[in-house]
């Protein structure tokens, strides 16, 4: 962000599918953006509540997850410095048979409300899950129609984009962001999805052999390819430089 | 959520036995039901742990589940069975209400 954070308040709009998504997938950057006075409004389409892990004794049940889910949801994004939580409450599992029309509004909606410099989602058919994808397909095509200033990006898994080639892209279409700085903030907000995380052990290892398992990057696909992005590290550089 | 004691078990399914109830049911991630209303004859459970259950309604109906572990009786009346693996994750769940549950 550096230079061009100058004047007025960056802003990023990122459109999930459940809680967690932005934890797991792309903690390390939005509490890179965050620390440096970016404003996030996270939408989770979905309370996860029909997610099979219910902690490691389990201490969740079906009817108990949503609110679970929401609490550790919230702490994960005290964690992250994510300051606006909207659910959408389309029950997880079922986003791509809700009305997509509606969906893209809803979208649409917020989109207009809060003008976002980054507009985050899924990859339509990369996303790994349906709701990931139907959340992605809905939040592109709203940006499409919103004829947003801003650019829009697919948050990608791991470091799966060092080789953009094998998914049809180059690594002109791929943003890589150093989260170095920033994954002990992703640690804490893995270990706030606690019911979700209880199962894998490196979590709740001693911090620094927890720490060490996370990777140093995380990686975005621009969505809007019309303009051809110039700088590959900082999601707004890349819009602003355009 | 508690270990299944199979006479509490089924002194919990006689409140909800001759009437009509809302199901839940799931196992693992491929197929879920939820708010099926159906008239509850009968429900059973059989085995020593983990725990098979069968429910008969609508005088042709047939639901069962197998590898029940926990079971409770929740605040708001309604009766939850689940079977955990030994990491915590369900996978399978049984459960019976007299109002819908959330949908």
């Amino acid at each position: 962000m550096s230079r061009t954070t100058e004047g007025a308040k960056r802003t990023i709009l990122a459109v999930f599918a459940h809680p967690d998504d932005e934890s797991f997938i792309c903690g390390g950057t939005l509490a890179k953006y965050a620390s440096l006075g970016a404003e996030i409004t996270l939408v989770s389409a979905t309370r996860g509540e029909m997610g099979r892990r219910m902690g490691n004794p389990p201490y969740v049940n079906r009817e108990t997850m949503p609110d679970i889910r929401e609490k550790e949801l919230r702490k994960a994004c005290e964690e992250l410095g994510i300051q606006e939580l909207i659910f959408f409450d389309i029950r997880d599992k079922m986003v791509e048979f809700y009305d997509s029309e509606r969906l893209i509004e809803r979208i649409g909606e917020l989109m207009e409300a809060k003008q976002p410099d980054v507009v985050l989602t899924f990859h339509e058919t990369l996303g790994g899950h349906p709701d990931h994808c139907a959340i992605g397909k809905a939040t592109s095509e709203a940006f499409r129609r919103a004829q947003q200033k801003g650019s829009l990006f697919y948050i990608t898994f791991g470091d799966a984009m060092e080789a953009p080639e094998l998914f049809g892209y180059t690594k002109q279409d791929v943003v890589r962001i150093d989260v170095r700085g920033h994954l002990k903030a992703k640690l804490a907000a893995f270990r706030a999805h606690r019911c979700q995380t209880e199962i894998d052990e490196w979590v709740w290892l001693p911090d620094r052999e927890a720490l060490a398992k996370l990777g140093g990057h995380e990686y975005f696909l621009a969505g809007n390819r019309s303009v051809e992005p110039l700088v590959f590290n900082d999601l707004f550089q890349a819009r602003l430089d355009r | 959520m508690d270990h299944i004691d199979k006479q509490k078990l089924q002194a919990a399914f006689a409140l909800f036995q001759a009437q009509d109830v809302y199901l839940h049911s799931e196992a693992t991630s491929f197929v879920f039901v939820r708010n099926f209303k159906v008239r509850l004859e009968e429900a059973m459970i059989a085995g020593d742990g983990p725990y098979r259950a069968a429910l008969r309604f609508d005088q042709a109906g047939w639901i069962r589940a197998e590898g029940l572990t926990h079971y409770e009786l929740a605040a708001d009346g309604k009766l939850l069975l689940a079977g955990y693996d030994e990491r915590g994750r369900m996978n399978v769940a049984l459960q019976l209400g007299k109002e819908p549950f959330p949908e």
